[in-house]
């Protein structure tokens, strides 16, 4: 399910600007298609996370599903700061054989 | 000086003891150099998300230390020498959480609750 709307999601989503919605500069046919969709906001802003730990595997889980690939920040809406965060955090649980580099 | 935090992974052939003695000659060579053992946890063994030299399992030991830079290179010389290392990491601390007692210390309970979900476009 969650490999069907990335797909059709990336093919009309081509051109626009982020993960959150600026209506206004979208093409018009997407606006159509998605005028209902809900606000994608930043987890860690909206519950102030002051420190995202490599070592909290469900945490990291979260943020690699299906074949433990990063979560990408278009679809999960969460800003550049935390992404970045995320990403190392991911990193090292990997180095250490918490979560898997890749799984199948 | 800095504080570090510093993982290492044993083979899962290591018995509680042999893990016991390597903790305490690294706690050795710490304050030798100068520095402090703040924290010490056993996460005891676990399964690793991939086979390390064909070991699928792994007992796992955290320190966070506070230490001049040169012995987190000394530190790191004896993981490598040690062949029952499989992996070690060393970084710093960036946050004070880290002090504190590790999320894989939580109590059971807590671990039953749902994993958050992200937010996936419709």
């Amino acid at each position: 399910m969650r490999m069907q709307s990335r797909g059709g999601g990336g093919g009309g989503r081509s051109g626009s600007s982020g993960p959150r919605g600026r209506g206004q500069d979208r093409k018009k046919g997407y606006k159509k298609k998605f005028l209902f969709r809900k606000k994608k906001f930043c987890k860690f802003c909206d519950e102030k996370v002051p420190y995202i730990d490599y070592k909290d595997v469900r945490l990291i889980q979260a943020f690699t599903p299906e074949r433990a690939k990063i979560f990408p920040r278009r679809i999960s809406g969460t800003c550049s700061k935390h992404q970045r965060k995320v990403m190392q955090a991911i990193k090292r649980a990997r180095i250490l054989a918490l979560v898997p580099f890749l799984a199948d | 000086m800095l504080k570090y935090e510093t993982i290492f992974i044993t083979d899962s052939v290591m018995t509680e003891a042999e893990i016991d003695d390597l903790i305490k000659a690294y706690d050795q060579v710490v304050v030798s150099g100068q520095g402090k053992v703040l924290k010490v946890e056993k996460w005891g063994k676990r399964k690793l998300a991939y086979a390390i030299h064909r070991h699928e399992e792994g007992s796992y030991v955290l320190m966070v230390i506070e230490c001049p830079a040169d012995l987190v290179k000394e530190l790191e010389r004896r993981y490598r020498m040690n062949e029952r290392i499989l992996r070690h990491l060393t970084v710093r601390v960036e946050h004070e959480s880290q002090l504190g007692p590790s999320p894989m210390m939580r109590p059971r309970p807590e671990r039953e609750e749902p994993v958050p979900e992200m937010p996936v476009a419709p």
